[in-house]
């Protein structure tokens, strides 16, 4: 039996020509690499499909901001190093003291920069590039005042409306419900943001963590008795 | 049906007072303005494609000199039984629980079943891509989506505004008061012929006001039930069994 498989062996190896004999190993890793190749875009498409891409190739889902904005320092309550490498403690700020309007309107808003400038008129030295920008476009220094063009992480497509202030009156009302736990303050409105923006007080550079997409919001909507009806979102 | 109605908090409806109304259009402006409504050039009327979610109507009465105008406000009906809704092979429009027919704009593939199923022609559809002057970049309305091209829109009754007033009510804990939500056009009708309000609440404006000897609504031989009630014009010259329109 294995005589005959070593004779038949031997034959085709007698019989098969040469550029066939490099043929066939050379197609054969060759597909292996179109599978791998295929497999990992899969892979993409599917994992993007249903929650988020894997962070490659700049899907990585966090923008980089005019100035560099640091989360940590003001939102935090850790050690952090700040951008001329000083040691500084996070000041543990709630959320809505810059986001002012999340209780109380549709947007969280974004505060205009004279807002950043009440403190860092005083507030931090001199020599740190990102308060340089802050207080350039606050008119402090130099005089040509002008608004910082942030670049939005969280947007929602234009055809849902997504109100902030009666999710944050729902989660301040039932904390049990409010999910990543957040190592900033736990207390009032800003303790129920990490719920679907993640624990940003440890983010150096805000990324949009959860998926945020309609099979999300459904979800969280049938858990709470939220109304499911299209028209609550969709208008 | 009439079980499923009762179980209701809201049934969003309005009243149109046809004698109070004076033809100005301040209704369709007002409503061209809130609800994102592309604008009416010539080259749409010139193709019949005109989008106006509440439109006035204009009939002569008579011979000139002794010639009479008459206005009727037509918007979507948001009929109980609506030719419109089943129509629809993805489920695009639909009744909801507070008496309001919803198109969801991001559902719909733009068959145009349901304009062609609409005995009131008020149901418009994109044609084009909206586009507005340079100068009305910002005067959009931000609560409203903007319909791109290809799909059905409508009368919402103005459903941003009444969102709104509910979200108060429930955040102060108590329930909607009569008055407080308005459509853009009840808003701006200079003379109230307009009223919108809540059927359900007997104490309601529109609820006594549909209980007037005048209330007919619009081609009741279809039984479509609209939410939309008007109030026939009061003719003084004629009797009042003849004054219909």
């Amino acid at each position: 039996m294995l005589a005959t498989l070593l004779e038949f062996l031997r034959e085709k190896h007698r019989t098969t020509p040469m550029w066939l004999k490099v043929l066939i190993p050379v197609l054969g890793v060759g597909s292996l690499g179109v599978v791998a190749v295929m497999g990992a875009f899969l892979a993409f498409v599917v994992t993007a499909w249903l929650g988020q891409p894997i962070p490659v190739l700049g899907f990585d889902q966090s923008v980089e901001q005019p100035i560099a904005f640091p989360h940590t320092i003001h939102a935090g309550m850790g050690v952090y190093t700040n951008s001329t490498g000083d040691q500084i403690q996070g000041l543990g700020m709630d959320c809505t003291f810059c986001h002012r309007t999340v209780t109380s309107q549709a947007n969280a808003g974004v505060p205009p920069v004279q807002f950043c400038a009440y403190c860092h008129q005083v507030i931090g030295g001199e020599e740190s590039e990102p308060l340089t920008q802050v207080r350039t476009a606050a008119g402090i220094i130099g005089d040509s005042p002008h608004p910082i063009d942030w670049k939005r992480v969280h947007r929602m497509p234009d055809h849902v409306r997504f109100v902030h202030e009666p999710h944050i009156r729902y989660l301040t009302q039932n904390p049990d419900k409010v999910t990543n736990s957040t190592s900033g303050e736990t207390i009032g409105a800003a303790g129920v943001c990490s719920t679907c923006h993640g624990d940003v007080a440890s983010m150096e550079e805000v990324a949009q963590v959860e998926p945020l997409k309609m099979g999300q919001c459904v979800n969280c909507h049938r858990e709470n008795e939220a109304p499911t009806d299209c028209a609550s979102c969709h208008h | 049906m009439t079980l499923q109605r009762e179980k209701r908090k809201y049934s969003w409806g309005m009243v149109v007072d046809v004698d109070k109304c004076t033809g100005c259009q301040a209704c369709v402006l007002a409503c061209q303005a809130e609800n994102n409504v592309p604008l009416n050039l010539q080259d749409r009327f010139e193709r019949a494609r005109v989008m106006s979610w509440i439109r006035v109507e204009r009939y002569w009465e008579g011979e000139f000199p002794d010639i009479k105008a008459r206005f009727i406000p037509i918007m979507c009906q948001h009929c109980e039984n609506a030719p419109c809704e089943p129509v629809c092979p993805v489920f695009a429009t639909y009744h909801n629980n507070e008496g309001l027919n919803v198109q969801v704009y991001n559902r719909c593939v733009g068959t145009r079943y349901c304009a062609n199923g609409c005995p009131y022609i008020v149901r418009f559809f994109n044609y084009w891509e909206p586009v507005w002057p340079e100068a009305f970049r910002n005067h959009l309305n931000p609560d409203v989506t903007v319909r791109s091209r290809g799909i059905m829109e409508k009368c919402s009754f103005c459903i941003q505004r009444i969102r709104r007033g509910v979200r108060n009510a429930e955040r102060e804990n108590r329930d909607v008061v009569d008055g407080e939500i308005q459509t853009a056009c009840t808003q701006a009708c200079p003379t109230d012929a307009l009223v919108f309000g809540n059927f359900m609440d007997e104490d309601s404006k529109v609820s006594k006001m549909k209980k007037d000897d005048r209330h007919y609504t619009l081609l009741p031989h279809l039984e479509t039930d609209p939410n939309v009630v008007y109030l026939a014009k009061i003719d003084t010259d004629k009797s009042a069994g003849e004054s219909h329109g």
